[in-house]
C-alpha cells in the first residue's frame, strides 16, 4: 500500500505562518472560536477535551535559562494535499474534492467514529464531546457563518469555508472571476485578526498571491513533511531550532532533505 | 424443574444453582447496562476517551473479540469446505463463541460512535476507499451469517424441534450450512483483514502504517493470519473452561489438539511474517519518516516490553508449543500455549489501537497516556457477562456438544 | 404442515422484500438523520444582513479600534479596522471576543441594591438614581466624605466624575487604579519635563523593552504589534531589532531578537549598568546632570550587573554593541505587568533615551502635552490620587469617606494586597459600582448601576499610554439598543449632578465627547466612523534624572525570599475583566489546570526552593498567600517566580470563578524612596511546599 496520490487543484488555498512574528497572543484562537460558534467550556484547561480548531502550540529550544527560547506555532487544519483523514472516513463525511483544496467536514453526515482523528498526526481534528450549549443569551451572538454542531461528531478547521463561498459570490456579483480571487479577497478569521500579520493566506498556485513566493522561501517548511501528507499550511522561521522542530530527524540526527515517504 | 428442556441424555446442575449463577452474571450485566444508558444519555464524554485517544478500550476490545471469535469462520471453513469431519465435535461451540463475540462487538460499536442514530450511514453513504466501511459491511453481514448458523442450533432444542415447521426450518438451514460457511469465511477473511488494514493505511501514524500488496497493507494479511492463529485455540479454551466449571467432559482431547494444531500452524505462519514485517518496519520504514525504533516507545506504560511480550513471549513461544506434537498433546501445555497465544493477539490489537495514537509525532508534542474509565470497563464487562449468559443458556438447553452424552456415560 | 426448501426461500425473500416496501423503515431512518442534526437544544445560526460597524472597543486597557460585525443588527464578531492607525486591521485577543461578552453570564442585567450579605434585589432605574442622589445630597459639601475610583485611563468620563466630585466639595476624592501612565508622567517630572511619555516604536530600528511587555499587554499593544510586523516582513530581512529585558520569557520576548532575563528586583540596576556601559563606550549627552549621572552609573559595574541580574557581563557587552550599531534606538521602560513600578524604574530606563539623544526624535521617546479638557472643573489627569493609597488610608481610618463611586474598576480584586483592599472597602458605608459585570467590587457594593458594554455606548480614548503622538479615538454604539437594562454611568452622573444643582454643562456623555473632540480639534463624526485624530509629539529638554536616581534603593538580598514576577497576558483578562468566555481556550495547561494556577520558575530556582514540577506550593508575601502548582519553565529569570495575574476570582461567572488564585494578594506595597509613590513591582515572596 503506497498511500494515495496528492490531489491537484488549480486553486490551492494555503497559509504561510511566520513563526518569528507569532507572539502567541491567542487572538487567532478567539477569532476562530467566534467565527465557528464553538461554545465556551467550563473547564478549558482540560486540553484533552477542548475544541480548538486553531491551536497555538508552544515550542521550546529546551535550553536552560538564560539561553531558553520559545516560539509559538498556530496549528489550523493542514488541508493536506494527500490527507490521511479523508480516505479512512467510512461515510464520506470528509472530502477533498472542491477547487481550492480545502478538506471538508460534513457534520450531518459524520457518525463520530473518530477514525479520522486516529489518522491525523497533527491533532487537527476534534471530537465534539458535548452539545454546544451557550450561556443564556449568548446564542444571539452566534456567527451566521457556521452551523452549531451536535455532540458526537468530529469537527475541524475548514479555512472558514463560508467566507470562501461569500468571496466567490462577491466576485461573481462584481463581474470578477470567482476562480481567480484577488489576494486578500478571501481570508479566514485567524489570518484576518492576527495583530502581527503572522498568518499570510492565499492561493499557493497563484503567482499574484503573496503565499505563492513565501511558501518557496528558504526558511519555509511544513510539519511532518516526511510523512508525505503534503500540507497546504507552510511555516517560516529564521531560527534553525524552530525549523528542526517541524519534522522528525531522529533517524539521521540532522535536518535536511532525505527520503520522503509518499 | 426445567429438566424437560435439557438436551437428550445429559445431566445439568439444579435449577436453583443455575439461577444463582445467572443472577451473579446478571449483576455484572446490569451494571454495564447502566453504564450504557449513561453513555447514550450523556454521550461518550463520560468515558476516558479524549482528543488524543479517540480509540481506546472499546476498539481494542472489539478487535480482540473479533480475532478470538475467528474460530467460528475458520473452523466452519475447515469443516464445511475442506470437510475435516472431526471438527463437528466443536463446530457448534465455535458458532456460539463467534456469535457472542460479533454481536457483542457490534453493540460496543454503537456506543463507541458519537452518533449512534447514524450507525446505518455506513451503508447509506459508504466510502469505498475506507477500510472501516469494509469492516462495517463485513461485520454486520457476517454477524447475520452467525445468526443463521446459530438459529438451527436453537431450533434443535428438544421442545422447539418437535414443532414441525421449526424442525423443517432447522433442517433446511442445516442443508445450506456449507453455503453460509463459505459466505462466512469470505466475509470474515475480509473484515479481519480490513481491521488490520484500518491501521495499515494510517499514513500519518508510523507505528501502524505499512506498505503492502495492491490496496491492502501488510497488516491486512497479518490480521487475518493472527485471527485464525488464535480463534480456534480460544474456542478450545472456552470449552475447557466450561468443562472445569461444569465438571463434565464436552469435547475429546483429540479434537482439542487438532484445533491446537490448526491454530499453531496459522500462528507460526503469522509470526514468521510478523517478524519480517517488524524488522522491515524498524529498519526501513521508520528511518524514512525520520523516526527511530526507540521513539515508538515511552516509559513503562508504552514501553518496548509490550512489543517483546506480544511477539516473542506470546507469539513465537506459543507457536512453537502448538506445532510441536509432544507439547501440544500435553493438556497443560496446550492450554498454556493457548492462553499465551490469545494474550499475544489481544496485545497486538491493543498496541495497534492505542500505542499507534499515543506516539507524539509532532516533535514539540508530548506523550499523553490513556486509561479507560469505569464506563468503558463496565460496558466491556457487560459484553463479557452477556457472553456468559448466552453460553450458559446454550449449554443448559441446547445440544451443543455432540460427544457429551457418550463421553459422560 | 411441511415446509420444503422452495417454501423456505419464498418465506425469507418475501418477508424481507415486504418490509422494505413499507415506508416505516425509510421514513424512520431519514428522519433520524435530520433529528440527529437538529435537536431542539442545538442553537440555530442567526439570519439577516451582515454589516461591519466601526466601534471603540475599550475592553483592553488601550482600546481597540474595531469593526463590529453584526447579523440582523446583533453583534457576533469583531475585526480590526484597517483604516484606523491604532488598529491597521489588527485586533487584540480580548476585543476579538467582544461580541460574546455582551452576553457574559457575569453581566449585571439591571440596577440592583444590596439587601443582605451577598444578596441583591433588582430595582428600577428611577429608584436607583434616586438612591444615588439621596446619598450624594446628604454628604454634599462635606470634604472627604465622597470619593470615586476610576479604572478607565483614557476616557473623558474621568473628567465628568472628577468635576462632579469638585462640585460636591470633594475635589481630592478622585482616585485612579494603578497604571503606568501615572508613574511615567511623574517620572518625566523628575527628569524636569512635562507630559505623558510616548514611544515611537514604528520609527525605531532598535527597540529595547525593559520590562514593558509591548507586544502583548503594554501600551497600545495592537499598534505596537503592527509596528513590529512592519519591521519584520515575512520572507525578508528585518529592519528593526526588538530586545526584551524582563523577568519572564513572555509573549513579547518570544519574537524578540534577544531576551535578557532580568529579575523584577533588578530593573533599575539593569538600566543603570547599561548606562554605565554605554558611557564607557563613548556615550555622552548635553544634559546638565550628565556628570552626576555618570558618577552614579559608574557604581553599576559589569560585576554589579552580574550580581543583580544573574546574567553574564557579555550579555551587556553584546547589548551595547547592538545599540551602538543602531541608527534609531529606543528604550521603553515599564513594569513587566503594567503597574507597580516606581517612577525611578521609569527614570532609569527613560534616561537611556536622553543619554542616547533620542528624546523628541523620530523613532525615539516623545512627550505628549496635556490634552485640552472638556470640563474645566475636572482634575488634571496626572493629578489623580492612586486608589491603593486611598484605600490604605481608609483601612487605617486616615480617610473616612461615606460614599464611594466605583467607575469601571475592580479595586476589591486588582489592587496589591487585594484582601486588605476588599476589607477596606467594607469601611465605606455606601458604595456604588458602575460596572458592566458582576465583579468582586460589585458584589461588595450597596448599589450596582449596570454600565453598558462598549458596543452599547459612547466612549472615547485620549492618549492611550505609550502612543508616540497625541491620539484621540471616539466611538458610538454599534447596536440599536443595549442587551441589558443599562445606562451610561456618565449620563447617570450628569443627571444626578443636575438634581443636586450642579450643572456640569452637559446632559449626556455623547455631548461631553463631542465637546472634547471640538476642544482637541477633531471631528467627532470622523472619529465615530472609525477614524482617529493625531497631533504631534514633542521633545523637551529632559535631564537624566540623576538627582532622583541617586535615591534609588539598592535591592536588599533576602536568602529565603525570591522575586515575584506577576505576568499579564492580555488574553487572560485585564484588571477589570476576568478571562472572557471566548478567550478561555488560550490559557495553557501549564498556566492553569483545573482550579490550580501554576507558579513558573527555572530549574535552578526550583532546586534552590526544594520543589519539583507539579508540586503544590504556598507563596507568602505582602499580607496574603496564594496556592499554586510548580511548573518548571526555563524562561524565568534567576531567583524569580512568575505567576499569571487575573485569576482566583470570587465573582464573575462559571468560567472564571474559583479558578486559580489571585496574585494581587501577595504583592508587597512599599514606599519608593524620594518620590513617595507606592510600588510593588519588586515584591518578594517565600515559597513553601504543601
Amino acid at each position: 500500500m503506497s498511500g494515495h496520490a496528492v490531489k491537484e487543484f488549480k486553486v490551492t488555498w494555503g497559509m504561510v505562518i511566520d513563526l518569528d512574528k507569532c507572539t502567541g497572543c491567542g487572538a487567532c484562537m478567539t477569532a476562530c472560536q467566534v467565527e465557528n460558534n464553538i461554545a465556551p467550556m467550563a473547564d478549558a484547561s482540560n486540553k484533552m477535551r477542548t475544541l480548538s480548531w486553531m491551536l497555538v502550540f508552544e515550542l521550546s529550544n529546551k535550553k536552560a535559562a538564560p539561553d531558553a527560547e520559545i516560539a509559538y506555532l498556530p496549528r489550523p487544519c493542514m488541508q493536506c494535499g494527500n490527507p490521511a483523514c479523508v480516505p479512512v472516513c467510512p461515510v464520506v463525511a470528509t472530502d477533498k474534492n472542491e477547487e481550492g483544496g480545502i478538506v471538508s467536514q460534513i457534520y450531518p453526515r459524520c457518525i463520530g467514529c473518530r477514525y479520522c482523528m486516529a489518522a491525523c498526526p497533527y491533532h487537527a481534528r476534534y471530537f465534539n464531546w458535548e452539545d454546544p450549549i451557550f450561556p443564556k443569551g449568548m446564542e444571539k451572538a452566534l456567527s451566521p457563518n457556521t452551523s452549531a454542531r451536535p455532540r458526537g461528531v468530529v469537527e475541524k478547521c475548514n479555512f472558514c469555508h463560508t467566507r470562501f463561498m461569500k468571496a466567490k459570490d462577491k466576485a461573481r456579483q462584481e463581474g470578477g472571476n470567482p476562480e481567480a480571487l484577488a489576494d486578500g479577497a478571501y481570508m479566514p478569521a485567524c489570518a484576518e485578526v492576527c495583530p502581527t500579520g503572522a498568518i499570510t493566506f492565499g492561493d499557493l498556485k497563484n503567482p499574484e498571491h503573496k503565499v505563492h513566493e513565501l511558501a518557496k522561501g528558504e526558511n519555509a517548511f511544513r510539519l511532518l513533511e516526511k510523512l508525505g501528507l503534503h500540507p497546504q499550511v507552510y511555516y517560516v522561521s529564521k531560527r534553525e531550532w524552530v525549523r528542526k522542530l517541524g519534522d522528525n530527524y531522529a533517524a539521521t540526527g540532522h535536518a535536511g532533505a532525505e527520503k520522503k515517504h509518499s | 424443574m426445567d429438566r424437560a428442556l435439557f438436551p437428550d441424555g445429559v445431566e445439568r446442575c439444579s435449577f436453583g444453582k443455575f439461577a444463582l449463577w445467572m443472577a451473579f452474571i446478571t449483576a455484572f450485566f446490569l451494571f454495564g447496562l447502566y453504564a450504557m444508558i449513561v453513555i447514550f444519555a450523556k454521550g461518550i464524554v463520560v468515558t476516558g476517551l479524549d482528543n488524543y485517544f479517540g480509540f481506546g478500550l472499546w476498539i481494542t476490545f472489539d478487535l480482540a473479540v473479533i480475532a478470538l471469535g475467528a474460530g467460528a469462520f475458520f473452523t466452519g471453513f475447515l469443516k464445511y469446505i475442506l470437510k475435516i469431519d472431526q471438527l463437528k465435535n466443536i463446530i457448534n461451540l465455535t458458532v456460539i463463541v463467534g456469535f457472542i463475540c460479533y454481536s457483542g462487538a457490534m453493540l460496543v460499536l454503537t456506543m463507541d460512535i458519537g452518533q449512534p442514530i447514524r450507525a446505518w450511514f455506513g451503508y447509506w453513504h459508504p466510502n469505498v476507499h475506507s477500510m472501516l466501511t469494509e469492516v462495517i459491511f463485513c461485520i454486520t453481514c457476517y454477524c447475520l451469517v452467525l445468526v443463521i448458523e446459530y438459529v438451527p442450533l436453537i431450533l434443535e432444542q428438544k421442545q422447539l424441534n418437535s414443532i414441525p415447521f421449526l424442525h423443517y426450518l432447522a433442517h433446511n438451514m442445516h442443508v445450506n450450512m456449507a453455503l453460509f460457511a463459505g459466505i462466512g469465511a469470505f466475509l470474515s477473511t475480509f473484515h479481519q483483514g480490513s481491521l488490520g488494514g484500518m491501521y495499515g493505511v494510517l499514513q500519518g501514524r508510523p507505528y501502524a502504517f505499512r506498505d503492502g500488496f495492491f490496496i491492502w497493507p501488510w497488516t491486512f494479511f497479518l490480521f487475518v493470519l493472527s485471527a485464525v492463529g488464535c480463534g480456534p485455540i480460544f474456542t478450545v479454551l472456552v470449552c475447557t473452561f466450561m468443562e472445569k466449571l461444569t465438571g463434565r467432559k464436552l469435547v475429546d482431547y483429540k479434537t482439542k489438539a487438532l484445533m491446537g494444531k490448526i491454530a499453531g500452524t496459522m500462528l507460526t505462519v503469522y509470526i514468521f511474517f510478523k517478524l519480517l514485517d517488524t524488522w522491515a518496519w524498524a529498519y526501513d520504514y521508520l528511518p524514512s519518516t525520520g523516526m527511530t525504533f526507540d521513539q515508538m516507545f515511552y516509559g513503562v506504560i508504552y514501553g518496548k516490553w509490550l512489543m517483546f511480550t506480544e511477539i516473542i513471549l506470546c507469539g513465537v513461544v506459543p507457536a512453537i508449543m502448538l506445532i510441536t506434537p509432544s507439547i501440544r498433546n500435553n493438556p497443560t501445555m496446550l492450554y498454556t500455549a493457548g492462553i499465551l497465544d490469545c494474550i499475544g493477539i489481544c496485545l497486538n490489537r491493543y498496541l495497534f489501537t492505542v500505542q499507534t495514537i499515543a506516539i507524539p509525532l509532532l516533535p514539540f508534542d508530548i506523550w499523553q497516556t490513556y486509561a479507560p474509565n469505569w464506563a468503558e470497563w463496565a460496558t466491556s464487562g457487560m459484553i463479557v457477562a452477556y457472553g456468559f449468559l448466552v453460553m450458559s443458556l446454550s449449554y443448559r438447553y441446547l445440544p451443543v456438544f455432540p460427544q457429551e452424552r457418550a463421553m459422560n456415560k | 404442515m411441511g415446509l420444503d426448501r422452495r417454501g423456505f426461500v419464498k418465506f425469507v425473500v418475501g418477508g424481507v422484500a415486504g418490509t422494505l416496501f413499507t415506508p416505516v423503515i425509510w421514513k424512520g431512518l431519514d428522519d433520524a438523520a435530520i433529528w440527529s442534526q437538529n435537536w431542539g437544544w442545538i442553537p440555530r445560526v442567526p439570519k439577516g444582513e451582515v454589516k461591519a460597524t466601526p466601534a471603540l472597543s475599550k475592553l483592553c486597557p488601550s482600546g481597540c479600534a474595531v469593526k463590529v460585525k453584526t447579523v440582523g443588527g446583533l453583534p457576533f464578531a469583531a475585526i480590526g479596522n484597517a483604516d484606523n492607525p491604532m488598529s491597521k486591521g489588527g485586533v487584540c485577543p480580548i476585543c476579538a471576543g467582544g461580541a460574546q461578552l455582551l452576553y457574559s453570564p457575569a453581566r449585571v442585567k439591571s440596577p440592583m441594591k444590596k439587601v443582605g450579605e451577598g444578596k441583591f434585589e433588582a430595582i428600577k432605574w428611577e429608584d436607583a438614581e434616586a438612591m444615588l442622589v439621596e446619598k450624594l445630597t446628604s454628604f454634599k459639601g462635606q470634604d472627604g466624605k465622597i470619593a470615586a475610583i476610576s479604572g478607565d485611563e483614557t476616557g473623558t468620563a474621568n473628567e465628568v466624575v472628577s468635576a462632579l466630585l469638585s462640585g460636591l466639595g470633594n475635589a481630592s476624592g478622585f482616585c485612579v487604579m494603578p497604571g503606568e501612565m501615572y508613574t511615567a508622567t511623574k517620572g518625566v517630572k523628575l527628569m524636569g519635563g512635562n507630559g505623558q511619555p510616548g514611544f515611537d516604536i514604528a520609527g525605531a530600528d532598535l527597540v529595547l523593552m525593559i520590562g514593558a511587555d509591548a507586544l502583548d499587554s503594554w501600551g497600545p499593544s495592537v499598534a505596537n504589534q503592527k509596528a513590529f510586523a512592519a519591521s519584520h516582513p515575512t520572507g525578508a530581512a528585518a529592519t528593526a531589532q526588538f530586545i526584551y529585558a524582563g523577568p519572564v520569557l513572555n509573549n513579547t520576548s518570544s519574537v524578540c531578537d534577544k531576551f535578557l532575563a532580568v529579575p523584577p528586583t533588578a530593573t533599575a540596576a539593569f538600566s543603570l549598568a547599561l548606562a554605565n556601559a554605554l558611557i564607557n563606550a563613548g556615550a555622552v549627552c548635553s544634559a546638565s546632570d550628565f556628570g552626576d549621572y555618570k558618577a552614579l552609573a559608574a557604581k553599576y559595574t559589569p560585576e554589579a550587573f552580574e550580581k543583580a541580574t544573574g546574567l553574564k557581563a557579555e550579555a551587556l557587552k553584546d547589548l551595547v554593541a547592538r545599540i551602538k550599531a543602531a541608527k534609531a534606538p529606543l528604550v521603553i521602560a515599564g513594569a513587566s505587568f503594567g503597574q507597580g513600578a516606581g517612577a525611578l524604574d521609569f527614570v532609569a530606563g527613560a534616561s537611556l533615551n536622553v543619554l542616547l539623544g533620542r528624546v523628541g526624535q523620530s523613532g525615539g521617546m516623545t512627550l505628549l502635552p496635556a490634552a485640552p479638557k472638556a470640563l474645566a472643573a475636572a482634575t488634571d489627569r496626572a493629578e489623580a490620587k492612586d486608589a491603593g493609597s486611598f484605600l490604605a488610608q481608609v483601612a487605617t481610618g486616615k480617610a473616612s469617606p461615606a460614599v464611594l463611586l466605583v467607575y469601571e474598576a475592580n479595586p476589591a480584586f486588582a489592587l496589591p494586597q487585594a484582601d486588605a483592599m476588599a476589607k477596606a472597602l467594607g469601611n465605606i458605608a455606601f458604595k456604588v459600582s458602575f460596572s458592566t459585570y458582576m465583579d468582586e467590587t460589585a458584589t461588595l457594593a450597596d448599589l450596582i448601576l449596570p454600565a453598558p458594554h462598549p458596543y452599547e455606548r459612547f466612549d472615547d480614548a485620549m492618549n492611550p499610554y505609550g502612543v508616540a503622538k497625541p491620539t484621540y479615538l471616539a466611538g458610538k454604539p454599534a447596536m440599536a439598543k443595549p442587551v441589558m437594562d443599562v445606562k451610561d454611568p456618565v449620563d447617570v452622573l450628569l443627571a444626578a449632578g443636575s438634581k443636586l444643582g450642579l450643572s456640569l454643562g452637559f446632559e449626556t456623555y455623547a455631548d461631553v465627547i463631542k465637546a472634547k473632540a471640538q476642544a482637541v480639534g477633531a471631528d467627532f463624526d470622523t472619529l465615530a466612523s472609525g477614524g482617529a485624530w493625531t497631533g504631534e509629539g514633542k521633545g523637551g529638554g529632559l535631564s537624566l534624572g540623576a538627582a532622583a536616581l541617586a535615591k534609588a534603593p539598592v535591592a536588599k538580598a533576602d536568602d529565603k525570599a525570591v522575586a515575584l514576577a506577576p505576568v499579564t497576558k492580555l488574553a487572560c483578562g485585564t484588571a477589570d475583566l476576568a478571562t472572557p468566555p471566548a478567550n478561555l481556550l488560550t490559557i495553557r495547561d501549564t498556566e492553569l489546570k483545573g482550579k490550580d494556577l501554576f507558579v513558573q520558575m527555572n530549574a535552578a530556582t526550583a532546586k534552590k526552593l526544594g520543589v519539583t514540577d507539579g508540586n503544590k506550593v504556598k507563596l507568602t508575601g505582602g499580607s496574603g498567600e496564594v496556592r499554586a502548582r510548580v511548573h518548571v519553565n526555563e524562561g524565568v529569570a534567576a531567583d524569580t517566580v512568575a505567576m499569571l495575574l487575573g485569576f482566583g476570582h470570587s465573582a464573575w461567572d462559571q468560567y472564571t470563578k474559583g479558578k486559580g488564585d489571585n496574585v494581587y494578594k501577595i504583592l508587597t506595597v512599599s514606599d519608593e524612596a524620594g518620590t513617595g509613590l507606592k510600588v510593588w513591582a519588586g515584591s518578594t515572596v517565600t515559597v513553601a511546599k504543601i
